[in-house]
């Protein structure tokens, strides 16, 4: 494991803050994709994408293929990226201002879409690159430079419109539970079809009184019930005022991917070629 | 022998099958066609008009006096009776009473006979587009119905009709295209539905996301990952799209854009024709990056045009932009050309699959990693200026300008696009030379020289600032005076820029 592993990693220097969980993040997308590679697939068959932000970072860590792309754009990137090579194993990682605010129309039609490729994204509830400004999931009442008057809006809960759109696997995490993360992001790889994973994350500088909800956490077994996954969906709202907050798969279904859809995407996944070599 | 017919009526009587019906015929008989289509944005209803001309002789545009109409309405006759010729004929919708959803191949059939061609070949055309009785009885009605007034007589001509749209999708599968991006507006829709309609028998895919901004991250992730990959455009849609030019810029990763321009700001008057986007072509994007941008002018020069886009591309990991209007996208062309020598466009870099391979929308060292280095951001940029002499170089191997006309004159009509054909016309038999540039960025230093030896330039643009003047004297400083510029949406005529052109003469 360890050699697989270690060949994952950069000679680039870190630039998160001491104490950031983006460290483990990273930690736990090795393991996994170690395990993928330990299974036998090639390192170089993985290509990711990044937005841009403190999670976007990852791309200069991790060693796979990918660009490092524009701020909102991680998916459109990583379903062009499925468009080009049918074959490769896509992984986008994006943070909640990229893919809550900037990129929201994205988010939506992917789970249409539908293509073979995993989405994680690092929600610290908000923006801290641009030093701690609100993203739509920042908790109402957050007070930052930019809304000195604290933030009015209720935040989005992209749990909801996860379903409501229709991805067919949705997951939630916990930035500082490493192992966790790395059996939940296995299972989002090895899922066919879009897989997003909701990583909750305490920014160690910014938004501090988001603070707190290490208690609220607790963990599920795999569903795959609508009901229940709507049920486990209001369970939280993102305000920080109490509610429990699933952790694990909170909802998995098979459905046609863009692969399958697509004869032209079918037969290069048949052939195990991409539109290069086709 | 020239003659202008119009064709009108309301969106959805079926005025387009009456000019496709007509110029087949027309080409089979060896006689070259143009026809103009002219139509408000609105579905069904209102009133739209195909004006087409039709001549023994090269003709690419239209007069402003007609030879002849067909009116599928009234209101038809009330808007263009007045661009009649006084010997002109009219051929009117209620000489076919109960003709019902047939009655404008009747139409075709009474301007078949007017025209005196034989009816076998109108019957035969009709078969190759319909099989059923019906249709064939009302092309006949219609044929019987009216009283021959011209003969053509079949030529030796070998002539092939296209517009702009089919032409442009025949370069990108010429270039072994895989990849088509695009959101649906107009005029630059032709090209998305061309090549989804011959997509799985091609081997490509023509993909429509939800807004322009996947179209165009899409495309580079594509790209990135192996596929040839071109987006199509226009206006607005493009605007969107330019932080995705940027991020090429960058990224290097090889994009191929076609943008068919429309009359703006704003929605403007999106059915219509202008050359208003030649400025955000040549500098959409913040930062400063290489790029090829490419106007043909007809539709053997999109076959053309669009495959070097791709050569380009792919050789310099380049963003490529081939510029069309609405009234080359969607006026049908004929021609007697063939084009040139078709480029193998092959994709030879790494990709993932094969090696791991990363690149940034930041500024990176050769690995693609992330560098905020001063002394990196100086090797880039100049890399990417010393990338442009090299793309310059490589753009001379290609016709970068064409010069048509009397080649001694020093009456100089410079001008761009699809103002190429009627220009043309109007310029046939004048003391007038004719410098049509067809590679805006690089420009060629040849136009400089032809500059040079003119004593008298003439700009033609269909837009309000001359962006080609503009740009012109950026590169040469040399300012044009004389300017015949057209924005109100409508092409030129032939006969009225010859008037224009001779009184600047």
């Amino acid at each position: 494991m360890s050699d697989v592993k270690n060949k994952l990693a950069t000679k680039n220097e870190n630039t998160w803050c001491p104490g950031c969980t983006n460290f483990l993040i990273l930690e736990s997308a090795k393991r996994a994709i170690a395990k993928l590679i330990e299974e036998g697939s090639k390192q170089e068959d993985f290509a990711m994408a990044t937005g841009i932000g403190c999670h976007a970072k990852m791309f200069d860590y991790l060693n796979i293929s990918g660009i490092y792309g524009l701020h909102g754009r991680v998916i459109p990137t990583c379903l062009g990226m499925k468009l080009g090579n049918p074959n490769l194993k896509v992984l986008g990682f994006a943070g909640d201002g990229d893919t809550y605010a900037e990129g929201m129309a994205h988010f939506i039609h992917v789970a249409r879409y539908n293509p073979d490729m995993t989405l994680i994204v690092h929600d610290n509830q908000n923006f801290s690159l641009t030093t701690g400004q609100a993203t739509p999931t920042s908790q109402v009442g957050y007070k930052n430079k930019a809304k000195p008057l604290g933030e009015f809006n209720t935040p989005f809960n992209p749990i909801k419109l996860a379903l409501a759109s229709g991805t067919s696997f949705i997951a939630r995490c916990d930035s500082k539970d490493m192992m966790h993360m790395a059996e939940i992001l296995e299972k989002a790889m090895k899922h066919k079809g879009f897989s997003f994973v909701e990583i909750i994350q305490d920014c160690a500088i910014f938004n501090k009184g988001n603070k707190g909800k290490d208690e609220l956490m607790y963990k599920i077994s795999d569903n795959s019930d609508s009901d229940v996954a709507r049920k486990l969906a209001e369970e939280w709202n993102y305000n920080n005022e109490g509610g429990k907050i699933p952790l694990g798969v909170l909802y998995q279904e098979e459905k046609p991917t863009l692969e399958d859809k697509w004869p032209q995407l079918t037969e290069l996944k048949e052939k195990k070629v991409s539109w290069k070599n086709k | 022998m020239r003659l202008n017919i119009l064709i009108g009526g309301k969106a959805g009587q079926g005025i387009n099958k009456v000019s496709e019906i007509v110029s087949q015929v027309l080409i089979r008989q060896g006689y070259f066609t143009f026809n103009y289509r002219d139509y408000p944005s609105l579905v069904r209803g209102g009133h739209n008009f195909n004006i087409l001309a039709l001549s023994e002789e090269r003709v690419g545009s239209f007069e402003s006096k007609l030879d002849g109409m067909v009116a599928l309405d009234e209101k038809t006759i009330e808007l263009h009776e007045k661009d009649l010729k006084k010997e002109g004929f009219v051929i009117r919708f209620d000489q076919f009473e109960g003709m019902g959803r047939n009655l404008n191949i009747a139409l075709a059939g009474a301007l078949i006979k007017i025209l005196g061609i034989d009816k076998q070949v109108l019957i035969d055309e009709i078969k190759k587009q319909f099989d059923n009785d019906e249709t064939i009885a009302a092309a006949e009605k219609g044929f019987e119905s009216a009283e021959s007034k011209f003969d053509l007589k079949k030529l030796d001509n070998n002539v092939v009709m296209m517009t702009g749209s089919q032409a442009v999708a025949q370069g990108a599968i010429n270039s072994d295209i895989d990849l088509y991006l695009a959101y649906p507006m107009t005029p630059a829709t032709g090209v998305m539905h061309e090549l989804a309609s011959k997509q799985l028998d091609n081997n490509l895919m023509v993909f429509q996301p939800e807004n322009e901004i996947t179209v165009v991250n899409a495309a580079l992730g594509a790209s990135f990952a192996g596929a040839k990959a071109m987006v199509g455009t226009s206006g607005g849609g493009y605007d969107l799209m330019t932080e995705g030019l940027s991020l090429q810029g960058i990224s290097e990763i090889p994009l191929v854009v076609y943008l068919a321009t429309r009359p703006g700001p704003g929605t403007g008057i999106p059915t219509y024709s202008s050359q208003t986007e030649l400025d955000v072509a040549l500098y959409g994007g913040h930062g400063e990056f290489p790029r090829v941008v490419i106007a043909p002018g007809d539709p053997i020069e999109c076959i053309e045009k669009t495959n070097e886009a791709f050569h380009l591309a792919e050789k310099f990991g380049c963003l490529s932009i081939v510029l069309s209007d609405k009234h080359l996208a969607e006026s049908e062309f004929s021609s007697d050309r063939k084009p040139n020598k078709n480029l193998v466009v092959k994709v030879k870099r790494k990709v993932p699959g094969e090696a791991i391979v990363k690149t940034s929308s930041y500024e990176h060292d050769e690995l693609g990693n992330t560098t905020e280095s001063g002394e990196i951001a100086v090797v880039n940029a100049e890399g990417r200026l010393a990338k442009y002499d090299k793309i310059k170089e490589e753009c001379k191997k290609f016709e970068m300008f064409k010069i048509y006309g009397d080649k001694d004159s020093k009456n100089l009509v410079i001008s761009w696009g699809s103002n190429k054909t009627v220009i043309l016309d109007a310029i046939a038999g004048e003391d007038v030379k004719f410098l049509h540039i067809l590679y805006l960025k690089p420009l060629s230093d040849e136009v400089q020289k032809e500059m040079e030896k003119a004593d008298n330039i003439i700009l033609v643009e269909q837009n309000v600032t001359g962006q080609l003047g503009r740009l012109l004297r950026e590169k040469t400083g040399i300012k044009i005076e004389k300017k015949i510029l057209k924005f109100d949406g409508r092409p030129f005529t032939s006969d009225k820029l010859r008037e224009e052109l001779l009184k600047l003469k």
